[in-house]
């Protein structure tokens, strides 16, 4: 029965598996532990990551990695709180709309370095990660967003519970966030276009001798995850309310980790946003354990934290190779078997 | 006579300084097989990245249809019908089988439907003959399989134009033959079919008309009718070529260098026994998953065998990694180039110096360049690689000046047992010939040399003995004095066992 699954889904499997092991660990470590409080707040807190570690996956597939993707929530979040801030009217659905299309305007700009000027991904977006923080700070010119100037509907939009089971409570951030992953889980597996994406960073060699146009592949998957990070601009300013110019900082290092934490293949061509999706739940659910375990002081969190990261890629590494070598033997043992019989 | 699919209308290509092709013309016709040989670096591969829009010519004309066009790119080329199958594959190992074939396709819509694409897979799959479930994972696929994957892909498009690019050279003879069966079928269906092989009894076998290319330039372009086998070679090559099929004399001695008995991997092969003596090759031969490739790794620690004894110069040894097989002096060279021979990026005489790095340093540790030049030079000459300078990246070469790179960087350990891995896949009859040479030098010298091969003229002319494997086992071994081609091939196919 195993060997039916295939090897994403699996991959899922064990890492809700990991996920329960976590949560059953604290719950003997932290008093009252497992209750709705934690799902709420951990909840909250991915509504953000989920959005930017699926862009950040998009980009990974293709054999790029984009660093300037804290940056970029950074900057909507404050530009779109300015804009409201100085025009209260604005109808909600544009204010979103402008947070979209403002992060892919960055994309846009790591997508032509990367894709048409052929610069590699990881020098272009750590020099747009600095330029973008630095436009950030221009641009603020040293004030901060208060949540005082901003409409009540976007301060009380995260924290909408549209409906609860038991003690947890599903806000409409986090279920935006979801639905948003899933929706592009379904392209990425659905929609003939967004198999180049996997092409790509499978063996780009190859796709762009399947006459795949590379170039604008890899440009879009920039877009797309500059648009995915202005969304999560747009939450992160209505989660927060006070936005100063270090917002965001770090994003795109707890992005990438969830996405490989999540089973996405850093040398691109495999990987899911689901298991992205579940890598930010796991990174967050474990920093926040943290926090509250007696045994771990402050200090050691950060090493606890990228040491699970480092165990659970480790592990993750050898049970996928271990599978893959037993579903070869299986599979040797079928064929022969179905020759002599 | 109809009009010409696909025309070059004297194309010249320059690299810098370097002229890959020059006033090259040929014309294509619909329904036509047709040859096009040359040696190695003769500009073949030139031709077909300007045919597939991967080049753009310097000057010339190319014309589709008997109208004059640019193209563009890969993308513009699958557009006017034209697909290039390649000697080494082109996969997406991530992929599956079905996601890979299916991966340009445009004709149905923008959702994929995993079902129906499987099952349209499976149909192409069955025209090639073979057996592969389009759900299994590219990476996991053999060469030949790979191979296979490609040549559907080209299928689901409208190819009117097929480009084979040593299509057959990683395939067993059955695959061989079901390929070229194809390829005579997509012709006879009104494909214009471009064959290039180094086998020139397949050429025989399938081809209409044969032009010769040499140096850049073409030399002729005739019916199949009236070319022959030494005409074909003399054109080739510019000289004639000494007799390459003759068996060269023994030099095997009595003293065993290698003994291996019972040597099993659990699932891959099983009791595998020989003897190899100083001075002697010993060529195993066998079809595409006789797993003889499997024995040579486990042999050079790769994949450490489950049982079994190897005795190396009377010791017994368990080499559990590659290091411990090369510090015993036994080098390995592997068929598959790209993936576990040479470092592309880097020049020649880093790739020669790179598995005796030891060997190349100067009193201060630091890595001796003038001496790395000298052994680069020395083998340069005397493997005859042709290029400007030892600087230039292994990328850049040709299959067979790669080949030879890869050889050299193996002499230059100066093993006792040579392990080779089809040694001459896929290089031109001249440089075969010299491969060949060198591995009769190596072990007239005191050295000894397995040699696994697909090529049965090459296991004929150059096994003193020849083990023949069928499955993963081991299914006799013949003297060469008892070895015919026919002789082999019942054995490598089984027809053997049946019989008794």
């Amino acid at each position: 029965m195993l060997s039916r699954v295939p090897p994403q889904t699996l991959r899922i499997l064990a890492l809700l598996l990991v996920l329960f092991a976590v949560l059953l660990f604290f719950s003997t470590q932290v008093p009252n532990y497992l209750n709705g409080r934690l799902f709420n707040r951990i909840s909250s807190s991915v509504a953000i990551m989920a959005l930017i570690a699926c862009g950040q996956t998009l980009v990974i597939l293709t054999r790029n990695i984009d660093l300037s993707i804290g940056s970029t929530v950074g900057f909507v979040a404050f530009a779109t709180g300015s804009l409201i801030t100085n025009n209260p009217d604005i109808p909600p659905l544009v204010l979103a709309t402008y947070s979209v299309l403002l992060g892919a305007c960055f994309g846009v700009v790591n997508g032509l370095l990367v894709a048409y000027a052929r610069i590699p991904s990881i020098i272009v977006t750590l020099g747009t990660m600095a330029l973008f923080r630095s436009a950030l700070v221009e641009y603020s010119d040293a004030k901060s967003i208060t949540t005082n100037n901003l409409p009540t509907w976007l301060v009380e939009f995260p924290n909408t519970q549209l409906f609860t089971i038991g003690t947890f409570q599903f806000r409409a951030a986090f279920v935006v966030a979801v639905l948003v992953v899933f929706a592009v889980h379904i392209a990425l597996t659905r929609l003939r276009p967004a198999r180049k994406i996997y092409a790509v960073g499978s063996n780009p060699e190859a796709a762009e001798m399947a006459g795949i146009n590379t170039k604008l592949v890899v440009f879009f998957t920039f877009v797309l995850a500059g648009a995915l990070a202005g969304l999560a601009g747009f939450m992160f300013l209505a989660r927060f309310g006070t936005i100063t110019v270090v917002a965001g900082l770090g994003f795109e290092l707890k992005s990438v980790a969830s996405a490989v934490v999540g089973g996405v293949n850093i040398f691109g061509g495999s990987g899911s946003v689901i298991g992205a999706l579940i890598g930010a739940i796991l990174v967050d659910l474990i920093d926040m354990s943290l926090v509250r375990w007696q045994l771990v002081s402050e200090f050691w969190r950060e090493a606890v934290l990228g040491s699970l990261i480092l165990l659970s890629v480790a592990a993750d590494a050898i049970l996928m190779r271990r599978l893959v070598k037993w579903r070869v033997a299986r599979e040797k043992k079928q064929t022969k078997s179905g020759v002599s019989s | 006579m109809s009009e010409p699919v696909l025309q070059l209308n004297g194309i010249s290509k320059h690299f810098g300084m370097t002229k890959a092709l020059s006033n090259m013309s040929i014309s294509l016709l619909a329904g036509e097989v047709h040859a096009i040989v040359g040696e190695n670096g003769a500009g073949k591969s030139t031709m077909i990245k300007i045919m597939t829009g991967i080049h753009q010519p310097t000057s010339g004309a190319i014309k589709v249809d008997g109208a004059t066009r640019v193209i563009a790119g890969p993308q513009a080329a699958r557009d006017a019908g034209i697909a290039a199958i390649y000697q080494e594959p082109m996969v997406f190992p991530d992929l599956d089988v079905a996601e890979n074939i299916f991966i340009g396709d445009k004709s149905s819509g923008i959702l994929t439907r995993p079902a129906a694409q499987r099952k349209r897979a499976r149909a192409l799959i069955e025209r090639i003959g073979i057996k592969l479930d389009p759900s299994r994972i590219a990476s996991g696929l053999t060469l030949a399989e790979q191979q296979a994957v490609e040549i559907a892909r080209a299928l689901s498009q409208d190819v009117r134009v097929l480009i084979m690019d040593e299509p057959t050279a990683s395939l067993s003879a059955h695959e061989a033959e079901q390929l070229r069966k194809i390829a005579k079928t997509l012709a006879g269906q009104g494909v214009a079919v471009v064959y290039i092989s180094h086998r020139l009894e397949e050429i025989f076998e399938i081809a209409d008309c044969v032009t010769v290319i040499r140096d850049g330039s073409h030399i002729s372009t005739k019916p199949i009718a009236e070319v022959t086998s030494d005409g074909m070679i003399a054109e080739m090559v510019g000289r004639e070529v000494g007799n390459y099929f003759a068996k060269a004399a023994s030099t095997a001695t009595d003293e065993v260098i290698f003994e291996v008995r019972n040597l099993t991997l659990d699932g891959v092969f099983e009791d595998i026994s020989f003897d190899l003596h100083k001075g002697e090759v010993l060529c195993m031969a066998g079809l595409v998953g006789a797993r003889r490739t499997d024995v040579a790794l486990a042999l050079f620690g790769v994949t450490p065998p489950t049982s079994g004894t190897v005795k190396y110069k009377g010791q017994t040894t368990h080499f559990t990694t590659p290091r411990d097989a090369i510090e015993a002096g036994i080098a390995y060279v592997s068929e598959d180039r790209r993936k576990l021979g040479l470092a592309m990026p880097m020049a020649i005489k880093s790739n020669v110096s790179l598995a005796t790095l030891n060997d190349f340093l100067s009193p201060l540790g630091l890595l001796d360049r003038a001496e790395e030049d000298k052994v680069a030079h020395h083998f340069s000459d005397r493997l005859n690689i042709r290029t400007p300078d030892v600087e230039t990246p292994v990328g850049m070469l040709s299959g067979g000046n790669q080949q030879k790179v890869m050889l050299a960087k193996w002499l230059n350990l100066n093993p006792e047992l040579l392990i080779f891995d089809e040694p001459t896949r896929g290089i031109d009859i001249g440089a075969k010939a010299e491969v060949h040479d060198l591995i009769r030098t190596f072990v007239a010298e005191g050295g000894a040399a397995l040699v696994i091969s697909s090529d049965l003229p090459e296991v004929l002319a150059m096994g003193d003995r020849i083990l023949v494997m069928r499955e993963g086992h081991q299914m006799g071994i013949l003297d060469h004095t008892e070895a015919t081609q026919k002789a082999v091939m019942m054995q490598a196919t089984g027809q053997m066992q049946e019989a008794v």
